[in-house]
Protein backbone atom coordinates (compact mmCIF):
# COMPACT_ATOMS: atom_id res chain seq x y z
CA UNK A 1 0.00 0.00 0.00
CA UNK A 2 1.20 3.66 -0.88
CA UNK A 3 0.43 6.81 1.17
CA UNK A 4 -1.91 7.96 -1.16
CA UNK A 5 -3.46 5.14 -1.81
CA UNK A 6 -4.02 5.11 2.45
CA UNK A 7 -5.22 8.88 1.75
CA UNK A 8 -7.50 7.73 -0.65
CA UNK A 9 -9.14 4.94 0.75
CA UNK A 10 -9.74 6.85 4.09
CA UNK A 11 -11.41 9.74 2.67
CA UNK A 12 -13.49 8.25 0.61
CA UNK A 13 -14.81 6.68 4.19
CA UNK A 14 -14.42 9.68 6.68
CA UNK A 15 -14.38 12.63 3.95
CA UNK A 16 -13.12 15.94 5.90
CA UNK A 17 -13.09 14.50 9.32
CA UNK A 18 -9.66 13.27 7.65
CA UNK A 19 -7.17 16.15 7.74
CA UNK A 20 -4.22 14.98 5.92
CA UNK A 21 -1.78 12.49 4.99
CA UNK A 22 1.66 13.43 5.10
CA UNK A 23 4.44 12.12 4.12
CA UNK A 24 6.73 9.91 6.50
CA UNK A 25 10.00 8.52 5.45
CA UNK A 26 10.32 4.88 6.73
CA UNK A 27 6.68 4.99 7.44
CA UNK A 28 3.46 5.03 5.32
CA UNK A 29 2.50 8.02 6.23
CA UNK A 30 1.10 10.61 8.87
CA UNK A 31 -2.66 10.53 9.40
CA UNK A 32 -4.25 13.58 10.94
CA UNK A 33 -7.84 12.85 11.78
CA UNK A 34 -10.32 14.59 14.22
CA UNK A 35 -10.44 13.44 17.32
CA UNK A 36 -13.85 12.86 16.98
CA UNK A 37 -14.09 9.98 14.72
CA UNK A 38 -11.43 8.31 16.85
CA UNK A 39 -12.82 5.00 17.32
CA UNK A 40 -14.03 4.39 14.08
CA UNK A 41 -10.78 5.26 12.23
CA UNK A 42 -8.76 2.70 14.82
CA UNK A 43 -11.89 0.05 14.29
CA UNK A 44 -10.98 0.75 10.14
CA UNK A 45 -6.76 0.17 10.72
CA UNK A 46 -7.21 -2.98 12.76
CA UNK A 47 -10.19 -4.75 11.24
CA UNK A 48 -9.83 -3.74 7.61
CA UNK A 49 -6.00 -2.27 6.74
CA UNK A 50 -4.59 -5.22 9.06
CA UNK A 51 -2.80 -3.10 11.39
CA UNK A 52 -2.38 -5.62 14.17
CA UNK A 53 -0.12 -4.40 16.50
CA UNK A 54 -0.28 -0.89 18.50
CA UNK A 55 3.22 0.17 19.06
CA UNK A 56 3.53 3.40 20.86
CA UNK A 57 0.90 6.21 22.16
CA UNK A 58 2.22 9.32 23.27
CA UNK A 59 1.70 13.16 23.52
CA UNK A 60 2.95 17.01 22.73
CA UNK A 61 1.74 19.64 24.64
CA UNK A 62 1.80 22.31 22.05
CA UNK A 63 1.11 25.31 24.18
CA UNK A 64 -2.05 26.32 22.58
CA UNK A 65 -3.30 22.98 21.82
CA UNK A 66 -2.17 19.40 22.70
CA UNK A 67 -1.42 16.78 20.32
CA UNK A 68 -2.14 12.77 20.98
CA UNK A 69 0.06 10.17 18.42
CA UNK A 70 -0.44 6.83 17.55
CA UNK A 71 2.17 4.31 15.79
CA UNK A 72 0.69 1.59 13.99
CA UNK A 73 2.04 -1.90 12.27
CA UNK A 74 0.86 -3.74 9.95
CA UNK A 75 2.41 -7.72 9.45
CA UNK A 76 1.31 -8.19 6.25
CA UNK A 77 2.72 -4.74 4.70
CA UNK A 78 5.74 -4.63 7.73
CA UNK A 79 4.97 -0.86 7.67
CA UNK A 80 4.69 1.70 10.38
CA UNK A 81 1.55 4.03 10.28
CA UNK A 82 1.52 7.09 12.51
CA UNK A 83 -2.11 8.60 13.30
CA UNK A 84 -2.38 12.22 15.01
CA UNK A 85 -5.16 14.16 16.34
CA UNK A 86 -5.08 18.03 18.12
CA UNK A 87 -6.66 18.30 21.49
CA UNK A 88 -8.09 21.54 23.12
CA UNK A 89 -5.16 22.83 25.45
CA UNK A 90 -8.28 23.14 28.23
CA UNK A 91 -9.40 19.94 29.41
CA UNK A 92 -8.15 17.56 26.57
CA UNK A 93 -9.73 14.13 25.67
CA UNK A 94 -10.16 11.47 23.17
CA UNK A 95 -11.67 8.08 23.51
CA UNK A 96 -9.94 5.19 24.28
CA UNK A 97 -8.08 2.76 22.34
CA UNK A 98 -8.28 -0.20 25.10
CA UNK A 99 -11.48 -1.76 22.94
CA UNK A 100 -9.42 -1.99 19.89
CA UNK A 101 -5.81 -2.76 21.00
CA UNK A 102 -5.79 -4.14 24.86
CA UNK A 103 -1.91 -3.10 24.93
CA UNK A 104 -3.17 0.65 24.57
CA UNK A 105 -3.59 0.26 28.82
CA UNK A 106 -0.53 1.13 29.54
CA UNK A 107 0.69 3.85 26.43
CA UNK A 108 -2.52 5.56 27.67
CA UNK A 109 -1.38 5.64 31.33
CA UNK A 110 1.31 6.87 30.65
CA UNK A 111 0.07 9.81 28.47
CA UNK A 112 -2.26 10.80 30.74
CA UNK A 113 0.09 10.91 33.72
CA UNK A 114 2.82 12.88 31.80
CA UNK A 115 0.86 14.73 29.10
CA UNK A 116 -2.38 15.33 31.17
CA UNK A 117 -4.91 13.70 28.17
CA UNK A 118 -7.58 12.03 29.44
CA UNK A 119 -8.87 8.86 27.11
CA UNK A 120 -12.09 8.48 27.46
CA UNK A 121 -13.67 4.63 28.67
CA UNK A 122 -10.03 3.46 29.72
CA UNK A 123 -11.01 0.84 32.43
CA UNK A 124 -8.68 1.77 34.62
CA UNK A 125 -6.63 5.63 34.18
CA UNK A 126 -4.02 6.10 37.10
CA UNK A 127 -1.08 7.60 37.07
CA UNK A 128 1.67 4.55 35.78
CA UNK A 129 4.84 6.60 37.37
CA UNK A 130 4.25 9.24 39.47
CA UNK A 131 2.53 8.94 42.63
CA UNK A 132 -1.39 8.85 42.99
CA UNK A 133 -2.44 12.74 43.92
CA UNK A 134 0.46 13.94 42.02
CA UNK A 135 -0.35 17.77 41.13
CA UNK A 136 1.51 18.29 37.87
CA UNK A 137 1.87 16.35 34.38
CA UNK A 138 5.77 16.64 34.11
CA UNK A 139 5.83 16.56 30.45
CA UNK A 140 3.88 19.73 29.84
CA UNK A 141 5.59 23.02 28.93
CA UNK A 142 4.61 24.57 31.82
CA UNK A 143 6.54 22.60 34.55
CA UNK A 144 9.82 23.49 34.44
CA UNK A 145 12.61 21.23 35.89
CA UNK A 146 14.72 23.81 36.14
CA UNK A 147 14.43 27.35 38.26
CA UNK A 148 17.81 29.25 38.95
CA UNK A 149 15.93 31.14 41.51
CA UNK A 150 15.11 28.20 43.52
CA UNK A 151 17.98 26.74 43.97
CA UNK A 152 19.72 27.74 46.85
CA UNK A 153 23.35 28.28 46.89
CA UNK A 154 25.38 27.64 49.92
CA UNK A 155 28.48 29.08 51.14
CA UNK A 156 30.75 27.81 53.16
CA UNK A 157 32.23 30.06 56.04
CA UNK A 158 35.85 29.73 56.41
CA UNK B 1 -5.28 -11.79 49.86
CA UNK B 2 -2.96 -8.94 48.55
CA UNK B 3 0.64 -9.83 48.75
CA UNK B 4 3.55 -7.08 48.00
CA UNK B 5 6.74 -8.55 45.79
CA UNK B 6 8.71 -5.55 46.02
CA UNK B 7 10.15 -3.31 45.53
CA UNK B 8 12.32 -4.54 47.75
CA UNK B 9 12.06 -8.25 46.89
CA UNK B 10 14.99 -10.19 45.23
CA UNK B 11 12.62 -11.87 42.60
CA UNK B 12 12.22 -8.05 41.02
CA UNK B 13 15.75 -7.21 39.45
CA UNK B 14 14.86 -3.21 40.16
CA UNK B 15 12.88 -1.61 42.49
CA UNK B 16 9.18 -2.18 41.68
CA UNK B 17 6.88 -3.83 42.69
CA UNK B 18 4.32 -6.96 41.90
CA UNK B 19 1.04 -6.98 44.00
CA UNK B 20 -0.19 -10.30 43.59
CA UNK B 21 -3.65 -11.01 44.78
CA UNK B 22 -3.83 -14.99 46.06
CA UNK B 23 -6.07 -17.72 46.88
CA UNK B 24 -4.28 -20.00 49.02
CA UNK B 25 -1.07 -20.64 46.41
CA UNK B 26 -2.96 -19.16 43.65
CA UNK B 27 -2.26 -16.48 41.69
CA UNK B 28 -5.58 -14.83 40.80
CA UNK B 29 -4.62 -11.32 39.82
CA UNK B 30 -1.51 -9.24 39.72
CA UNK B 31 -1.07 -5.20 39.36
CA UNK B 32 2.45 -4.19 38.40
CA UNK B 33 3.46 -0.53 40.17
CA UNK B 34 5.99 0.87 38.26
CA UNK B 35 7.56 4.35 38.88
CA UNK B 36 9.80 3.72 41.20
CA UNK B 37 12.80 4.48 38.91
CA UNK B 38 11.22 7.35 37.07
CA UNK B 39 13.70 10.19 36.55
CA UNK B 40 12.38 12.05 33.62
CA UNK B 41 14.45 11.25 30.78
CA UNK B 42 11.75 12.29 28.31
CA UNK B 43 11.55 15.94 30.06
CA UNK B 44 15.36 16.22 30.79
CA UNK B 45 15.77 16.07 26.71
CA UNK B 46 13.90 18.46 25.97
CA UNK B 47 16.59 20.77 27.69
CA UNK B 48 20.05 19.04 26.12
CA UNK B 49 21.75 18.94 22.56
CA UNK B 50 21.29 16.09 20.57
CA UNK B 51 24.57 14.79 21.10
CA UNK B 52 24.19 15.36 25.13
CA UNK B 53 21.18 13.47 25.14
CA UNK B 54 23.08 9.92 24.41
CA UNK B 55 24.65 10.24 27.71
CA UNK B 56 20.54 10.07 28.90
CA UNK B 57 20.38 6.71 26.43
CA UNK B 58 23.04 4.75 28.15
CA UNK B 59 21.09 5.85 32.09
CA UNK B 60 17.95 4.21 30.02
CA UNK B 61 18.77 1.02 29.68
CA UNK B 62 21.87 0.30 31.99
CA UNK B 63 22.47 -3.22 30.36
CA UNK B 64 21.84 -2.13 26.83
CA UNK B 65 22.88 1.40 26.83
CA UNK B 66 24.64 0.75 22.91
CA UNK B 67 21.23 -0.62 21.84
CA UNK B 68 19.49 2.66 22.93
CA UNK B 69 21.81 4.88 21.61
CA UNK B 70 21.23 3.31 18.47
CA UNK B 71 17.97 3.47 18.69
CA UNK B 72 17.80 7.52 19.57
CA UNK B 73 20.43 7.94 17.14
CA UNK B 74 18.28 6.48 14.33
CA UNK B 75 15.47 8.99 15.08
CA UNK B 76 17.39 11.88 15.37
CA UNK B 77 19.39 11.16 11.97
CA UNK B 78 16.09 11.64 10.65
CA UNK B 79 14.65 14.26 12.40
CA UNK B 80 17.55 16.23 11.41
CA UNK B 81 18.32 15.33 7.89
CA UNK B 82 22.07 13.34 8.64
CA UNK B 83 23.27 10.68 6.76
CA UNK B 84 25.74 8.58 8.79
CA UNK B 85 29.11 6.97 6.64
CA UNK B 86 28.50 3.18 5.79
CA UNK B 87 31.64 2.53 8.48
CA UNK B 88 29.83 3.71 11.47
CA UNK B 89 26.18 1.86 10.60
CA UNK B 90 28.58 -1.39 10.74
CA UNK B 91 29.70 -0.42 13.34
CA UNK B 92 27.13 0.62 15.40
CA UNK B 93 25.80 -3.25 14.39
CA UNK B 94 28.70 -4.61 15.64
CA UNK B 95 28.21 -2.56 19.22
CA UNK B 96 24.36 -3.47 19.23
CA UNK B 97 24.82 -7.66 18.68
CA UNK B 98 27.54 -7.74 21.34
CA UNK B 99 25.49 -5.83 23.58
CA UNK B 100 22.45 -7.91 23.05
CA UNK B 101 25.14 -10.82 23.98
CA UNK B 102 26.05 -8.82 27.38
CA UNK B 103 22.18 -8.06 28.12
CA UNK B 104 21.12 -11.62 27.16
CA UNK B 105 24.24 -13.03 29.41
CA UNK B 106 23.42 -10.47 32.44
CA UNK B 107 19.52 -12.00 32.29
CA UNK B 108 21.39 -15.79 32.23
CA UNK B 109 23.09 -15.17 35.27
CA UNK B 110 20.23 -13.94 37.23
CA UNK B 111 17.63 -16.05 35.92
CA UNK B 112 19.18 -19.07 36.70
CA UNK B 113 20.11 -17.88 39.96
CA UNK B 114 16.83 -17.55 40.84
CA UNK B 115 15.86 -20.73 40.21
CA UNK B 116 18.76 -22.01 42.64
CA UNK B 117 21.77 -23.16 39.96
CA UNK B 118 24.32 -20.68 41.76
CA UNK B 119 27.29 -21.89 39.13
CA UNK B 120 25.52 -20.40 35.71
CA UNK B 121 25.36 -17.30 37.58
CA UNK B 122 29.05 -17.72 37.83
CA UNK B 123 29.99 -18.48 34.44
CA UNK B 124 28.01 -15.74 32.76
CA UNK B 125 28.92 -12.90 34.93
CA UNK B 126 32.46 -14.14 34.41
CA UNK B 127 32.07 -14.70 30.19
CA UNK B 128 30.07 -11.03 30.02
CA UNK B 129 33.16 -9.22 31.23
CA UNK B 130 34.58 -10.57 28.14
CA UNK B 131 32.48 -8.66 26.30
CA UNK B 132 32.47 -5.50 28.55
CA UNK B 133 36.45 -5.54 27.91
CA UNK B 134 35.74 -5.17 24.60
CA UNK B 135 33.44 -2.06 24.85
CA UNK B 136 36.23 -0.63 27.34
CA UNK B 137 38.40 -1.11 24.15
CA UNK B 138 36.34 1.20 21.69
CA UNK B 139 34.29 2.90 23.89
CA UNK B 140 36.82 3.70 27.16
CA UNK B 141 33.38 2.19 29.28
CA UNK B 142 31.90 -0.62 30.36
CA UNK B 143 28.44 0.37 31.45
CA UNK B 144 27.80 3.74 30.45
CA UNK B 145 29.59 4.41 26.60
CA UNK B 146 28.67 7.35 25.44
CA UNK B 147 29.87 6.14 22.08
CA UNK B 148 27.94 6.97 19.45
CA UNK B 149 27.11 10.58 17.92
CA UNK B 150 24.33 11.83 15.31
CA UNK B 151 26.42 11.50 12.29
CA UNK B 152 28.27 8.74 12.94
CA UNK B 153 30.17 7.36 16.05
CA UNK B 154 32.61 8.92 18.63
CA UNK B 155 35.82 7.12 16.71
CA UNK B 156 37.07 4.12 14.64
CA UNK B 157 37.81 0.87 16.32
CA UNK B 158 41.22 0.46 17.87
CA UNK B 159 44.24 -1.58 15.80
CA UNK B 160 44.13 -5.05 16.76
CA UNK B 161 40.31 -4.88 17.77
CA UNK B 162 38.83 -7.00 14.93
CA UNK B 163 41.41 -9.82 16.22
CA UNK B 164 40.35 -9.84 19.59
CA UNK B 165 36.98 -9.49 18.97
CA UNK B 166 37.04 -12.47 16.97
CA UNK B 167 39.15 -14.70 19.76
CA UNK B 168 36.34 -13.73 22.62
CA UNK B 169 33.52 -14.76 20.04
CA UNK B 170 35.01 -18.08 19.41
CA UNK B 171 35.25 -18.50 23.27
CA UNK B 172 31.78 -17.32 23.81
CA UNK B 173 30.24 -19.86 21.00
CA UNK B 174 31.87 -22.56 23.06
CA UNK B 175 30.62 -21.28 26.11
CA UNK B 176 27.22 -21.20 25.02
CA UNK B 177 27.12 -24.83 24.73
CA UNK B 178 28.21 -25.42 28.50
CA UNK B 179 25.14 -23.06 29.64
CA UNK B 180 23.11 -25.50 27.90
CA UNK B 181 24.65 -28.45 29.71
CA UNK B 182 24.33 -26.81 33.30
CA UNK B 183 20.70 -25.81 32.46
CA UNK B 184 18.27 -27.89 29.78
CA UNK B 185 20.26 -30.90 31.70
CA UNK B 186 19.16 -29.98 35.30
CA UNK B 187 15.76 -31.76 36.63
CA UNK B 188 15.45 -28.78 38.31
CA UNK B 189 15.66 -26.15 35.49
CA UNK B 190 12.67 -28.26 33.66
CA UNK B 191 10.38 -28.58 37.16
CA UNK B 192 10.70 -24.77 37.43
CA UNK B 193 10.24 -23.88 34.10
CA UNK B 194 8.08 -26.20 31.92
CA UNK B 195 4.70 -25.21 30.95
CA UNK B 196 4.75 -21.88 32.96
CA UNK B 197 3.57 -18.45 31.87
CA UNK B 198 2.37 -19.49 28.71
CA UNK B 199 1.47 -16.78 26.49
CA UNK B 200 0.48 -17.65 23.04
CA UNK B 201 1.04 -15.41 19.99
CA UNK B 202 -2.44 -14.11 19.46
CA UNK B 203 -2.64 -13.39 22.76
CA UNK B 204 0.82 -11.71 22.84
CA UNK B 205 0.25 -9.18 20.18
CA UNK B 206 -3.14 -7.96 21.23
CA UNK B 207 -1.29 -7.15 24.47
CA UNK B 208 1.91 -5.48 22.67
CA UNK B 209 4.00 -8.14 23.92
CA UNK B 210 7.47 -8.28 21.96
CA UNK B 211 10.47 -9.67 21.76
CA UNK B 212 11.84 -13.45 22.91
CA UNK B 213 8.39 -13.42 24.46
CA UNK B 214 6.72 -13.10 21.32
CA UNK B 215 8.84 -15.23 19.81
CA UNK B 216 8.72 -18.10 21.89
CA UNK B 217 5.46 -18.42 20.52
CA UNK B 218 6.47 -19.43 17.72
CA UNK B 219 6.12 -15.48 15.92
CA UNK B 220 8.72 -15.23 13.27
CA UNK B 221 8.47 -11.44 14.29
CA UNK B 222 12.00 -9.67 14.68
CA UNK B 223 12.60 -6.45 13.47
CA UNK B 224 15.88 -6.77 12.08
CA UNK B 225 14.63 -8.76 9.39
CA UNK B 226 10.62 -7.34 9.03
CA UNK B 227 11.70 -3.41 8.74
CA UNK B 228 16.13 -4.22 8.31
CA UNK B 229 17.59 -0.74 9.75
CA UNK B 230 21.34 0.34 9.97
CA UNK B 231 22.82 -2.32 7.81
CA UNK B 232 20.62 -5.49 9.33
CA UNK B 233 19.57 -6.23 5.34
CA UNK B 234 22.49 -7.22 4.14
CA UNK B 235 23.25 -9.51 6.93
CA UNK B 236 22.86 -12.90 6.88
CA UNK B 237 21.41 -14.05 9.98
CA UNK B 238 18.21 -16.76 11.22
CA UNK B 239 15.35 -15.72 13.53
CA UNK B 240 15.03 -17.45 16.89
CA UNK B 241 11.86 -19.03 18.05
CA UNK B 242 10.69 -21.38 20.03
CA UNK B 243 6.90 -22.97 20.57
CA UNK B 244 6.03 -24.20 23.86
CA UNK B 245 5.31 -20.12 24.63
CA UNK B 246 6.22 -21.27 28.41
CA UNK B 247 9.74 -20.08 30.49
CA UNK B 248 11.50 -22.84 28.73
CA UNK B 249 10.68 -21.42 25.18
CA UNK B 250 11.75 -17.88 26.31
CA UNK B 251 15.41 -19.59 27.52
CA UNK B 252 15.96 -21.63 24.35
CA UNK B 253 15.38 -18.09 22.17
CA UNK B 254 17.79 -16.02 24.00
CA UNK B 255 20.48 -18.51 23.62
CA UNK B 256 19.97 -18.95 20.21
CA UNK B 257 20.21 -15.00 19.93
CA UNK B 258 23.02 -14.99 21.32
CA UNK B 259 24.31 -17.40 19.12
CA UNK B 260 23.17 -15.09 15.92
CA UNK B 261 24.45 -12.17 17.25
CA UNK B 262 27.83 -14.30 17.12
CA UNK B 263 27.18 -14.55 13.54
CA UNK B 264 26.10 -10.76 12.47
CA UNK B 265 29.06 -9.67 14.65
CA UNK B 266 31.73 -11.84 12.80
CA UNK B 267 30.00 -10.50 9.68
CA UNK B 268 30.61 -7.02 10.68
CA UNK B 269 34.33 -7.19 11.64
CA UNK B 270 34.84 -8.92 8.26
CA UNK B 271 33.50 -6.06 6.37
CA UNK B 272 34.96 -3.76 9.09
CA UNK B 273 38.54 -5.30 8.28
CA UNK B 274 38.57 -4.35 4.83
CA UNK B 275 36.48 -1.18 4.07
CA UNK B 276 38.03 1.65 6.31
CA UNK B 277 36.88 5.11 5.70
CA UNK B 278 35.27 8.01 8.07
CA UNK B 279 32.73 7.11 10.78
CA UNK B 280 31.82 10.81 11.18
CA UNK B 281 30.40 12.60 8.52
CA UNK B 282 31.84 15.39 7.50
CA UNK B 283 29.39 18.10 7.26
CA UNK B 284 27.61 18.02 10.30
CA UNK B 285 25.63 21.40 11.55
CA UNK B 286 28.49 23.52 13.76
CA UNK B 287 25.76 23.56 16.83
CA UNK B 288 25.87 19.87 17.29
CA UNK B 289 28.65 19.61 19.27
CA UNK B 290 27.70 23.29 21.19
CA UNK B 291 28.80 23.63 24.35
CA UNK B 292 26.56 24.68 27.06
CA UNK B 293 24.46 27.90 26.51
CA UNK B 294 26.50 30.25 28.39
CA UNK B 295 24.12 31.91 31.43
CA UNK B 296 21.59 33.97 30.29
CA UNK B 297 22.16 33.89 26.79
CA UNK B 298 18.72 33.13 26.22
CA UNK B 299 18.55 34.38 22.38
CA UNK B 300 21.27 31.45 21.87
CA UNK B 301 18.77 28.72 23.41
CA UNK B 302 16.09 30.72 21.21
CA UNK B 303 17.09 30.16 18.15
CA UNK B 304 14.58 28.40 15.71
CA UNK B 305 15.55 28.95 12.40
CA UNK B 306 16.83 24.95 11.37
CA UNK B 307 15.31 22.86 8.89
CA UNK B 308 12.89 21.44 11.11
CA UNK B 309 11.33 17.32 10.76
CA UNK B 310 10.30 14.43 12.45
CA UNK B 311 12.29 11.10 13.49
CA UNK B 312 10.57 7.75 13.71
CA UNK B 313 12.94 4.79 14.91
CA UNK B 314 12.37 1.11 15.93
CA UNK B 315 15.07 -1.61 16.64
CA UNK B 316 14.82 -4.74 18.14
CA UNK B 317 16.70 -4.22 21.44
CA UNK B 318 17.81 -7.27 23.48
CA UNK B 319 14.63 -7.02 25.26
CA UNK B 320 12.15 -6.48 22.56
CA UNK B 321 10.59 -3.79 20.32
CA UNK B 322 11.92 -0.13 21.64
CA UNK B 323 10.80 2.62 19.74
CA UNK B 324 11.76 6.59 19.28
CA UNK B 325 9.50 9.50 18.17
CA UNK B 326 11.67 12.61 17.96
CA UNK B 327 10.08 15.89 17.03
CA UNK B 328 12.44 18.80 16.02
CA UNK B 329 10.44 21.93 15.73
CA UNK B 330 14.22 23.97 14.53
CA UNK B 331 15.59 24.55 17.87
CA UNK B 332 19.45 23.59 19.04
CA UNK B 333 17.15 21.09 21.26
CA UNK B 334 15.02 18.52 20.48
CA UNK B 335 10.99 19.91 20.97
CA UNK B 336 9.75 16.55 22.33
CA UNK B 337 11.06 12.90 22.36
CA UNK B 338 8.96 9.72 23.20
CA UNK B 339 10.65 6.44 23.73
CA UNK B 340 8.71 3.22 23.69
CA UNK B 341 10.02 0.73 26.49
CA UNK B 342 9.45 -2.50 25.62
CA UNK B 343 9.37 -3.58 29.34
CA UNK B 344 6.86 -2.08 30.08
CA UNK B 345 4.32 -3.32 27.89
CA UNK B 346 5.97 -6.91 28.71
CA UNK B 347 5.44 -5.89 32.58
CA UNK B 348 2.13 -5.07 32.45
CA UNK B 349 1.03 -8.14 30.20
CA UNK B 350 1.82 -10.16 33.62
CA UNK B 351 -1.62 -9.53 33.89
CA UNK B 352 -2.58 -12.07 31.67
CA UNK B 353 0.27 -14.65 32.06
CA UNK B 354 0.64 -14.54 35.47
CA UNK B 355 -3.13 -15.67 37.06
CA UNK B 356 -3.78 -19.51 37.66
CA UNK B 357 0.06 -20.12 38.58
CA UNK B 358 1.28 -20.47 42.37
CA UNK B 359 3.13 -17.81 43.94
CA UNK B 360 6.39 -19.93 43.81
CA UNK B 361 5.97 -19.45 40.11
CA UNK B 362 6.45 -16.20 40.06
CA UNK B 363 10.03 -15.96 40.36
CA UNK B 364 10.56 -18.00 36.96
CA UNK B 365 7.90 -16.57 34.77
CA UNK B 366 8.75 -12.72 35.69
CA UNK B 367 12.78 -14.23 35.30
CA UNK B 368 12.04 -15.08 31.22
CA UNK B 369 10.22 -11.71 31.08
CA UNK B 370 13.50 -10.16 31.36
CA UNK B 371 12.71 -6.93 33.51
CA UNK B 372 15.35 -4.11 33.50
CA UNK B 373 13.29 -1.21 35.27
CA UNK B 374 15.65 1.82 33.91
CA UNK B 375 14.02 1.59 30.46
CA UNK B 376 10.61 0.57 32.21
CA UNK B 377 10.50 3.78 34.35
CA UNK B 378 12.39 6.12 32.45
Amino acid sequence: MQTNELAASLTSRFDSRILGVDGFPGLLGRVRFEPAIALDLFRTFRDDLGFSHLTMVGGIDWVDHREVFYALWSDADRVYVMLSANLPAEAPSIASAVPIWPSANAHERETWDLVGIRFEGHPDLRRIFMPEGYAYHPLLRSFKIFEPEDLEVKVRSE
Amino acid sequence: MWVNMGPQHPMTHGLWNLRVRIEGEIIKDVEPELGFLHRGIEKISEDRHYNEIITLMDRTCYVAGLAWEHLFILAAEQALHITPPERSEYIRVLASELQRIASHMMWYAAFVQDLGLMSPFLYGMRDRDLVLDLFQSFTGGRLTYEYMRVGGVRNDLPLGFTGQCRRVLDWLIDRFVEYDHLCLASTIFHERCDGLGVLPAPEAVAYGVTGPMLRSAGSHRDLRKDRPYSVYDRLQFDVATATSADVTGRYLVRMEEMRQSVRISRQCLDWLDDHPGPVLAAQLPRWLGAPYAPVGNESYLLKRNYPTGLGFSMIEEPHGEAGAYVVNDGGEHPYRVKFRSPVLINVWAAKRYLPGYRVADIPPIMGSVDVCVGECDR
